[in-house]
């Protein structure tokens, strides 16, 4: 089998045959071990600057990670062209930015913590910034209603308290619109 | 008027150098100023220690004080009113809440045993009341951390249905929550009207429209009696089995801070054949529950995403090995969907391999 992979490689194999390793690589680890380790002997024999190795895993969790980032590029030759004439305007902009933050900096400490609180109950300036999840949104959305049970569970939650409006059983859900876009998909994990 | 050269004067620097040694301090000024705030923001404010105190008569009074009276629950336009019968003996608490709006609804609790009647439908529910907390007794006895997930500050008083009231504020420190404001009794102790709030928004409330403490009650009052005989009405028992800690498969390992497991269960839901396990957690004020049940021919099919129900109740869906996980609370979606994410089940490993 080891034989017939390294043949396979270098393209001495008919396509009958090698149709037949392909499928065993995908079923067998000890031949996909194989694989990879003839293709690292093969780039240091051709004494290539990159080993092949194994990015797959990596590059998955990248992509499953990152958010799709929609933003229009800039050619390299216009921001130099432009980044000189700018060096100036920057620096005034800066001393403006810098004179409103000091005077806003001057208003926040000189207002007294008690009006804070009265006019704002969540008092954003006690709120450690969590860091919210970013995933990539499925490119189109079907919302349906919730399963049946959503209603047991909110009937089991609220242990049938006021405040779960039952309707003859059913509790009023809506889909949540909003969060699909903001909290990307919903986990579906499968093991093998 | 100032001259140039008269500037010049005083300032003997060329008007450019003047200009940037401006800047410099301005710049110096305001990153102090910055640096000042980041190190404000950094250490948290404590809560009153008078506020705490209000919180605990809150979680006190109805195991102390008899009330009866109407309360009105209001979220999205929504107002359905109820009316409650409290009545404290030695070691015993009874209870009857009926809803008047909409399909009527019967509760009755004596300690922690509930009975639910729907009259229309003939049905009764009966169930071990495991933590919940329901309006106007909302607190747990021991409130524990709530100062590290909220910061408690005292309001102004208010008069609520009659009554005076003490305004205690509840700020969440993360936003991973949602902001409570409590009007307290002020001589009782009891809760006379609580809102969830979202930022300055009110997204659920609680309120009584009128309300009798102290008064005396009979027992008839609380009790089901032979109103419902039982012929003709169908019995579920939602019985549950509470398990160990650690003592099911399922487990959540990244609940947002302080929110703390508060039972684990096994339980018939509506006379299903398969049993659902049931987590429940809790910061002291919010509470949320992980249902997880398997796929099976039975099962409706699986619509995973994010819902939001009445009022502050958030629900989020997914699946995991063939088995579909609902998350249902009363917090933000970040919150349901950092806790939906961390389920994992021991047996068979956690999501975050992924």
């Amino acid at each position: 089998m080891k034989n017939k992979v390294s043949a396979m490689m270098d393209g001495e194999l008919e396509k009958r045959e090698a149709d037949e390793i392909i499928a065993t690589l995908k079923k067998d680890e000890d031949i996909q071990e194989n694989w990879e380790t003839y293709h690292v002997i093969g780039d240091a024999l051709r004494q290539s600057e990159k080993l092949s190795i194994d990015i797959s895993h990596r590059v998955n969790v990248q992509l499953s990670s990152e958010p799709t980032i929609l933003a229009p590029t800039i050619k390299p030759s216009q921001s130099i062209r432009f980044a000189k004439q700018k060096i100036f305007a920057v620096s005034i902009a800066a001393s403006i930015v810098a004179m409103v933050t000091a005077w806003f900096g001057f208003q926040y400490q000189l207002e007294p913590q008690q009006m804070i609180i009265a006019e704002r109950p969540s008092i954003e300036s006690n709120r450690p910034m969590q860091p919210v999840m970013v995933s990539t949104p499925p490119p189109s959305i079907v919302y349906h209603h919730p399963a049946a049970e959503i209603n047991d569970y909110l009937f089991v939650h609220r242990e049938f308290l006021p405040g779960t409006v039952t309707n003859g059983q059913t509790v009023f859900v809506r889909p949540a619109v909003e969060s699909h876009k903001t909290y990307g998909s919903y986990q579906d994990i499968r093991h093998p | 008027m100032i001259s140039n050269t008269s500037l010049n004067m005083f300032f003997p620097v060329k008007a450019s150098a003047l200009q940037h040694i401006l800047f410099r301090m301005l710049l110096v000024l305001s990153l102090t100023i910055f640096c000042m705030q980041k190190v404000h923001a950094e250490a948290p404010p404590i809560s009153s220690n008078e506020a705490l105190s209000w919180l605990k008569k809150i979680a006190i009074a109805p195991r102390v004080h008899n009330y009866l009276g109407t309360f009105v629950y209001y979220a999205d336009g929504h107002v359905e009113s109820s009316h409650i019968t409290h009545l404290v003996s030695e070691n015993r608490e009874q209870e009857k809440i009926e809803v008047l709006d909409g399909m009527p609804r019967i509760v009755y609790r004596d300690n922690d045993q509930m009975t639910c009647f729907l009259p229309e439908s003939k049905r009764v529910y009966t169930e071990q009341r495991w933590f919940r907390k329901f309006f106007p007794d909302l607190l747990p006895q021991s409130l524990g951390d709530v100062d590290k997930s909220y910061h408690v500050t005292m309001g102004e008083r208010e008069r609520v249905a009659g009554h005076e009231s003490q305004i205690v504020l509840l700020a969440p420190r993360d936003n991973l929550r949602y902001a409570h404001k409590f009007w307290i009794h002020v001589d009782s102790g009891l809760l006379l009207k609580a809102a969830v709030m979202d930022a300055d928004e009110i997204i659920e409330q609680f309120a009584f429209a009128q309300l009798e403490v102290d008064r005396e009650i009979s027992t008839n009052l609380v009790e089901p009696g032979d109103t419902f005989d039982e012929i003709g009405w169908q019995m579920t028992n939602l019985k549950t089995v509470v398990l160990k800690e650690g003592e099911l498969p399922w487990q959540v390992d990244g609940a947002p801070a302080n929110f703390k497991k508060i039972i684990e269960m096994r339980r018939n839901l509506t006379g299903k054949q398969d049993l659902v396990d049931h987590i429940a957690l809790s910061d002291g004020l919010a509470t949320v529950s992980i249902f997880i049940e398997p796929f099976n021919e039975h099962s409706s099919p699986l619509v995973p995403g994010f819902y939001s129900s009445r009022g502050a109740i958030n629900i989020y869906v997914r699946s995991f090995d063939d088995h579909k996980i609902t998350i249902v609370g009363e917090v933000p979606f970040e919150a349901i969907k950092q806790i939906g994410d961390s389920v994992f089940n021991q047996q068979l490993g956690s999501v975050a391999e992924n």
